[in-house]
């Protein structure tokens, strides 16, 4: 059975700076993954060129078809969905609009929408409390909830996230990592990019230490036992 | 000095004049907005409807709704071809903000050129819509095309502000003016809704043309000035909303309106760059919030 997303010698540079030397890596249907390593290996850069949004080399396979050549937004049709840095809310509108758009797809079927909202409205109650308020006046937990959201109302098949407990509190990033755990609980396959290596070990059955832009280890998240084990990887 | 009745009655032209510098900085906005480009070929838009809306009322004497129809459609695929054939080569070249805006301006240049050689240089202009008036108020004259272009003004931005606001291809491309990448990482086709800004841009400064040709005239040469007023309009409303432009629009309008009352004609330009430059010094970001609201 081939593998949801398949990722061989993926690279990818800014001007004549390598920020992503070609990368082998791969997520099992249902399957989570995390993508390990210090700022500046490469992590954020990865999840770019697989969705495209920096132009890279090599090949990305999704549920054995070849997509390598496909635009952005031809991807998030597939259902490859990722949830940037920074978590690239559009600021200016609702909470309502920002999970209508994350149902751009659907077109105009309203049933499958109002399906998805009751989804999201389910992992995150606080969304339909707030579903009038304009998204960047929301609290930092808020807005990750939000993309998180957004994100699953594109119904995706895999979930890309890059560092999702950046700048959130202990209490708030667990809560949306709970959240992950249990999406892939239900079978959505997840890739996650954190540096808060403790949180994101707990959920993830495998794991990818990244170094200098390649991969230094790939092995299960369970023989990760302390940042001991981590530095040993990033700096090898 | 000039009277109260004179002021009053630059007032009303400078709301007429003003409302098409407003729709003319709505297209300003509605490219800007969706990808960060000034387009300076707007004021050739302005011009093309006024010229092709000439052709088939005066020329094909085509009804004034179908004419105004062709004639906005036709401009609207110019505005398409303008994208794909320049735009769109420079922005997948990564080509600097500068050299796009920079090819804009050739643009209009390249168009005015062609309509020279296919349409002539000599100004031309057809009747108001409505036949008689103007309607007299005390001593104050309001020409029937007023009402056209107010309540065309008023129906195209209502119409922009339903569609920005309550569809989801409108919704789509205010997505695109906040934050292309996530738009596109959701499966909005960012390229296609470029292409979209363009017609609707252009079907914006179409229908500005078609409503002002008859006060005033259309030829080859319009094109610049509407399009430095329908800029300056954009700016004082802060390149955000619909109607903040539209309402720049017609503050520009009325000052240069009383300025030529009260200083004369060659002073119009000196007074809308000098209420530029003080709009610009007090709410440097427009007077209506400016450029964080969009569309």
């Amino acid at each position: 059975m081939p593998s949801l997303i398949e990722v061989e010698g993926l690279s990818a540079s800014y001007g004549h700076v390598a920020a992503l030397k070609p990368v082998d890596l791969r997520v099992e249907e249902g399957e989570f993954v995390t993508v390990l390593g210090p700022n500046g290996a490469g992590k954020t850069t990865l999840l770019r060129a697989i969705s495209r949004l920096v132009a890279s080399q090599g090949r990305v396979s999704f549920k054995g078809q070849n997509i390598s050549g496909l635009s952005t937004h031809r991807l998030a049709k597939l259902g490859i969905i990722m949830v940037q840095e920074g978590r690239g809310l559009f600021g200016e509108m609702t909470v309502y609009e920002n999970l209508l758009l994350g149902a751009y797809n659907l077109g105009s079927e309203i049933e499958k929408v109002e399906g998805r909202f009751e989804q999201v409205f389910g992992l995150f109650p606080r969304l339909r409390e707030r579903a009038s308020q304009v998204a960047a006046s929301m609290s930092g937990g808020e807005q990750q909830m939000l993309a998180v959201g957004r994100a699953l109302m594109a119904g995706p098949k895999l979930l890309m996230l890059d560092e999702p407990s950046l700048g959130l509190a202990p209490k708030v990033a667990a809560e949306i990592l709970d959240t992950l755990g249990e999406l892939n609980r239900n079978g959505l396959g997840i890739l996650l990019v954190e540096q808060k290596a403790p949180l994101a070990l707990k959920l993830a059955r495998r794991v990818y230490v990244l170094s200098s832009g390649s991969v230094r280890a790939e092995l299960p998240a369970n023989e990760i036992k302390s940042h001991h084990d981590l530095a040993r990887y990033y700096f090898h | 000095m000039p009277s109260a009745i004179e002021l009053i009655q630059s007032l009303v032209n400078g709301v007429g004049i003003g409302l098409v510098y407003g729709l003319i900085a709505i297209g300003f906005c509605v490219i800007y907005n969706a990808s960060g480009i000034v387009n300076f070929a707007q004021g050739v838009f302005v011009m093309l409807g006024g010229m092709f809306a000439y052709s088939f009322l005066v020329g094909m004497k085509l009804p004034l709704a179908l004419a105004a129809a062709i004639s906005i459609a036709l401009v609207a695929v110019v505005g398409v071809l303008v994208q794909i054939a320049v735009i769109r080569p420079m922005w997948k070249r990564k080509a600097p903000m500068f050299a796009i805006i920079l090819a804009t301006l050739a643009v209009q240049l390249l168009i005015e050129q062609i309509v020279i050689l296919t349409l002539g240089d000599q100004p031309r202009t057809y009747p108001e819509f409505t036949s008689g008036g103007p309607l007299k108020i005390g001593q104050v004259a309001i020409g029937y095309q007023l009402f056209w272009v107010l309540g065309c003004g008023a129906l195209m931005v209502g119409l922009l502000t339903l569609f920005f606001n309550k569809t989801r291809v409108g919704r789509a491309l205010r997505a695109c003016s906040q934050n292309r990448e996530a738009a596109a990482l959701l499966g909005i086709p960012v390229g296609s809704m470029l292409v979209l800004s363009f017609a609707l841009s252009a079907a914006l400064g179409a229908a500005a043309g078609i409503l002002i040709t008859p006060m005033q005239y259309t030829s080859y040469s319009i094109d610049g000035p509407f399009g430095v007023s329908g800029f300056i309009a954009a700016i004082i409303g802060g390149f955000g909303s619909a109607p903040a432009a539209l309402a720049g629009g017609i503050l520009l309008g009325v000052v240069q309106s009383a300025a030529i009352v009260v200083f004369g004609a060659g002073y119009k330009n000196v007074i809308a760059l000098t209420v530029l430059l003080i709009v610009l010094l007090f709410f440097p970001k427009g007077l209506f919030g400016g450029l964080a609201k969009r569309a």
